[in-house]
């Protein structure tokens, strides 16, 4: 594998979607346009594949490291590496996009005779953005990578979404995260400025950060700042209100990416919690708490919902609630668990998601009261849905059920009463999928589109098959992954119990 | 101060070229008035002169901070002299004359040969303001700049209420005018007054005033009449009031362009008006900077209440304007170096989006946004121009105004300390607010009966490679800054060292 980590494998990852977003937007009006998005979003798939054979699993440091000056006045530079706690995003990320192009498989804009190109060049933009998130070992290339997934989600929702409301959507999604962009640039440049202080020099890079601590009051400030600005991207409640309307307005593909891909809980546990430890460490009462808040709120409010994409939505703001509780606890398993939980929350709600796309194509809505039935004429996409969301909630046999089990004994142990909380919390979760799974797949056919249409044509079973074996897999034998993840666990914990 | 004379850098005298050629090329063009090929002629000026302007860049010391190229003509009181800071503008006001040189001349209605003349004549005057070291010589450069821009708004002018634009226009420009002049006389006058013994000399030159010792008492006086003759042409609020309304009428694109492209406002301030009057700046800070942090907001809010497409952009510049001030007048190298780069990242950026402005205006007919509606399918490459050029004023990672913005965000912070500092920051978000509400309603929103999808044209090959190179130059510069950073270093370690003494 020496031969594959001398290959600056991380650029290429990052190359191949912009290239890809490059041929589509220039040959947007080819009929083979998409297959050019296919072929871009599975050759980066490959790349993180090659990524994860060729990581070492021994070390907790960064690996794969690629650098090039960039703004060599400002020390900024373009820094990328894996750790443990990045590794597995990447393909998580890259599999999430190959299903988003084949959802948006001849996918029309809502009012408008848009060329589908366009639609897969903003989708690979996006994805090598999300891409550049998780590799990012600057601070100012993280933020860069950060709020450039803005523009291809705003153009996304409002040019290829559902509903009346989905300007709106688009505009309220990207006010807020712009909003929340200024405390995160402000805890960052803060951050620097303090290292400038200790050092005498302005340094955005990561390692350098994160070797030395800064004085507590500063780390207060910081960990204030990003946790605000990572907050409202988690979501954490009462930063939240941009996703529900997001999750009904935008294309479902494009839910299925921004629910399943979990930035804001990514830069809690990269940046806020290990740059800023000891404000971490006597803060874990915020964490906790608002974990907990998240947990309740979204499990309560999944249950009133009428339509199955604001039913994930919110029962995906519990989940991500779960994770961050868990990083309240410090401890290594809870941490892995957190890790391998939204791993699961990608393939799961990526993959529920996935399924109401395939599913609103054919029945023309998600709302509960419009289906029911479904079970009858597509037996194997409601098959797909009740298999996502078991792993959703957390069921023994799926991925789901190790991650939450770590997180909660480790929970139980540090925050009893959030521990307890996040238990009554899965039942919460429970109840909030199978009532309205039942409601809306089981029970009598009402509705004449859905008596008629087709069970899942072969391009969708290519697309939900990979997810669903993935979920079945690591619930039976979770402990490669686990183990992987084990040393950055064990270093990140470390480094926060050793002050 | 010193200076390196022009034979030592280049082969001929640069600068003087950089005025002589567009001054030439506006000649030509009046005496071939009626020809075919004037045009190609004017366009042909336009682009020799951004060619003079890269080699001006190319033969610049960059790591020199002494004024450089300088030409010396004592009997008319001509100095000229750049810097990188002056070189940065040098090149956006030629890339300008070149987009709008091949921008304006397709609509019928406008003779093209007689606009292109008189867009050669503004160039010359923005090149004699940013590189002249003397005061009278930037002020009658401004004043012929002003009375040119008025004769495009009058000339093609074509209802009555343009008429009161255009008497607006002119009456907030000449008082601005009268006291940049006034305050020059007060600067000069206390100067020759306070140095009796070595002559008492008036002298406007730049070099002259700063070689003697400044002096406290018409310092204030100075400072103010300077700064408010700059701060309406910029334009600053509360002296913004001309701008939306001469921003409605006349041209779309070619007045607006070369009227707020080129921020001569704010290269006035960092040129002149920091340096001469180093104490009073330092005593009117925070009053400067309070008045700018109130305008960020203010114009954000009106920018929402627009109707019109051209009203709102002339908001946005407003909005901008005060953000650039607050990074000059933090006195700091790094905001100053923001600042600048920030007011020519704007400059640029506002250009594109009044280019696509017009461009949409060439097949709707208007630029009121309950009128527009519905044109992204049709021409999505103007669309995303439109909305790459607004954020760019937003400071978008992406876009060089990130960096600029970032810089004066640091600079703010170590200043005025960090909560002014965000709110400032949040001001922007109102600005990405009204531009987005802006793309929506005329790109994105339902189209419009009277506005059938056929009258939308396909954009034509000189649309996309006049909005593609101002597009290309923006998100190059945005994505590589290297280059901008290192040209104005040293310029503006030199500009920040008048304040960091004490």
């Amino acid at each position: 594998m020496t031969e594959l980590a001398s290959f600056p494998l991380l650029s290429a990852l990052l190359a191949l979607p912009l290239g890809g977003a490059l041929a589509t937007a220039l040959l947007r009006r080819a009929p083979w346009a998409q297959w050019i998005a296919l072929s871009a979003a599975l050759l980066t798939l490959l790349a993180s594949l090659l990524v994860v054979a060729a990581f070492d699993g021994q070390t907790s440091d960064f690996q794969l490291v690629d650098s090039a000056n960039w703004i060599v006045g400002l020390n900024v530079g373009y820094l990328v590496g894996v750790d443990g706690i990045s590794l597995f995003f990447l393909p998580a990320t890259a599999l999430l996009f190959c299903g988003a192009v084949l959802a948006g498989w001849r996918i029309r804009a809502a009012d408008a005779a848009l060329s589908p190109g366009l639609y897969f060049a903003f989708l690979l933009l996006l994805e090598a953005a999300t891409l550049g998130v998780f590799c990012a070992l600057d601070t100012i290339l993280f933020f860069f990578c950060w709020e450039f997934t803005l523009l291809p989600l705003y153009f996304l929702t409002s040019l290829w979404g559902v509903g009346s409301g989905r300007q709106a959507a688009a505009v309220r999604y990207f006010l807020v995260m712009l909003a929340s962009g200024v405390p995160l640039l402000f805890g960052l440049l803060a951050l620097s400025f303090g290292h400038a202080a200790i050092a005498g020099a302005l340094m955005f890079d990561l390692p350098t950060l994160l070797a030395t601590p800064l004085p507590v009051a500063a780390q207060y400030a910081v960990f204030l700042l990003l946790f605000v600005g990572f907050a409202a991207k988690v979501p954490l409640v009462p930063l939240h209100t941009w996703l529900p309307a997001l999750a009904m307005g935008a294309p479902a593909a494009v839910t299925a990416l921004i629910v399943g891909l979990k930035l804001g809980a990514y830069g809690l546990i990269r940046l806020a919690i290990p740059l800023a430890p000891i404000a971490a460490r006597d803060l874990h009462w915020l964490l906790a708490g608002c974990g907990t808040l998240a947990i309740l709120y979204g499990g309560v409010a999944a249950m009133a919902q009428s339509n199955l994409r604001g039913v994930l939505a919110y029962a995906s703001l519990s989940h991500v609630g779960l994770v961050v509780l868990a990083l309240a606890t410090f401890s290594a398993s809870a941490l892995q668990g957190a890790l391998l939980q939204l791993l699961n929350f990608s393939v799961a709600a990526g993959g529920g998601f996935l399924v109401l796309a395939f599913l609103q194509r054919r029945s023309g809505s998600t709302d509960i009261a419009q289906l029911g039935g479904v079970m009858r004429s597509m037996p194997l996409l409601s098959g797909f849905f009740l298999l996502f969301g078991l792993a959703g909630i957390g069921l023994p046999g799926t991925s789901g059920f190790p991650g939450e089990l770590l997180i909660i004994v480790a929970a139980l142990h540090s925050h009893t009463g959030a521990g307890l909380a996040a238990l009554f919390g899965t039942v919460l979760a429970a109840a909030a999928f199978l009532a309205p799974f039942r409601r809306a797949f089981l029970g009598p056919l009402r509705n004449v589109d859905i008596a008629a249409g087709e069970d899942l044509l072969a391009r969708e079973k290519a697309v939900l098959l990979m997810p669903a074996l993935l979920i079945l897999a690591v619930g039976v034998y979770p402990m490669p992954i686990l183990e992987l993840l084990r040393p950055t666990a064990e270093a990140w914990v470390a480094a926060l119990a050793g002050l | 101060m010193n200076e390196v004379h022009w034979a030592a850098l280049a082969g001929y005298p640069l600068l003087a070229t950089l005025q002589l050629l567009p001054l030439l090329g506006a000649l030509f063009l009046l005496i071939l008035r009626k020809a075919r090929l004037a045009v190609a002629i004017g366009r042909l000026f336009a682009v020799a002169e951004l060619v003079v302007a890269l080699e001006l860049y190319a033969r610049i010391e960059v790591s020199d901070s002494v004024m450089q190229f300088a030409e010396r003509l004592d009997l008319l009181a001509y100095h000229a002299a750049a810097d990188g800071i002056s070189v940065l503008f040098v090149l956006l006001t030629a890339l300008l004359g070149v987009l709008l040189a091949f921008y304006g001349m397709a609509r019928q209605q406008v003779t093209p040969v007689h606009l292109l003349g008189v867009l050669l004549l503004i160039e010359a005057s923005l090149m004699t303001m940013l590189t002249t070291m003397n005061l009278l010589w930037f002020a009658a450069a401004s004043a012929l700049q002003l009375g040119l821009i008025g004769y495009l708004l009058w000339r093609w002018a074509s209802a009555s209420e343009e008429k009161l634009a255009l008497s607006r226009f002119l009456q907030y420009q000449f008082f601005g005018w009268c006291l940049f002049v006034a305050g020059a006389v007060v600067l000069v006058w206390s100067h020759a007054d306070a140095n009796t013994l070595v002559g008492g000399r008036w002298s406007f030159d730049l070099f002259d005033l700063l070689a003697t010792p400044q002096i406290g008492k018409y310092q204030s006086a100075a400072f103010y009449l300077l700064f408010y003759g700059l701060a309406i042409r910029t334009p600053l609020f509360p002296l913004h009031g001309w701008l939306p309304n001469s921003a409605g009428y006349g041209l779309i694109a070619v007045g607006p362009v070369l009227l707020l492209g080129v921020k001569v406002g704010i290269y006035g301030m960092a040129r002149f008006l920091l340096p001469l009057t180093a104490e009073a700046v330092l005593v009117w800070q925070p009053y400067v900077v309070a008045f700018a942090m109130v305008g960020v907001f203010y114009a954000a809010v009106l920018a929402f209440r627009q109707a019109n497409l051209r009203r709102l952009m002339a908001f946005a510049v407003v909005s901008h304007t005060s953000l650039i001030v607050i990074g000059l007048f933090t006195l700091h190298p790094a905001g100053v170096q923001g600042a600048l780069l920030l007011a020519v990242n704007f400059g640029l950026a506002i250009t594109v989006m009044l280019l696509m402005i017009g461009y949409v205006y060439r097949r709707a007919g208007t630029t009121r946004l309950d009128s527009l509606g519905g044109l992204f399918d049709r021409v999505p490459f103007i669309a995303i121009a439109f909305l790459i050029g607004g954020l760019a004023l937003l400071g978008m990672p992406g876009t060089p105004g990130f960096d600029a913005v970032h810089l004066v965000l640091e600079a703010s912070i170590e200043t005025f300390g960090a909560l002014p500092t965000i709110a400032t920051a949040l001001g922007n978000v109102a600005a990405a607010g009204f531009l987005l509400w802006a793309f929506q309603r005329a790109f994105l929103a339902a189209r419009p009966k009277d506005l059938p999808a056929s009258r939308i044209a396909r954009p034509r090959f000189m649309e996309y490679a006049v909005g593609g190179t101002a597009l290309l130059v923006l998100l190059v510069a945005g994505f590589y800054p290297e280059p901008w950073l290192q040209l104005t270093d040293s310029a503006t370690q030199a500009l920040a060292a008048y304040f960091t003494h004490d």
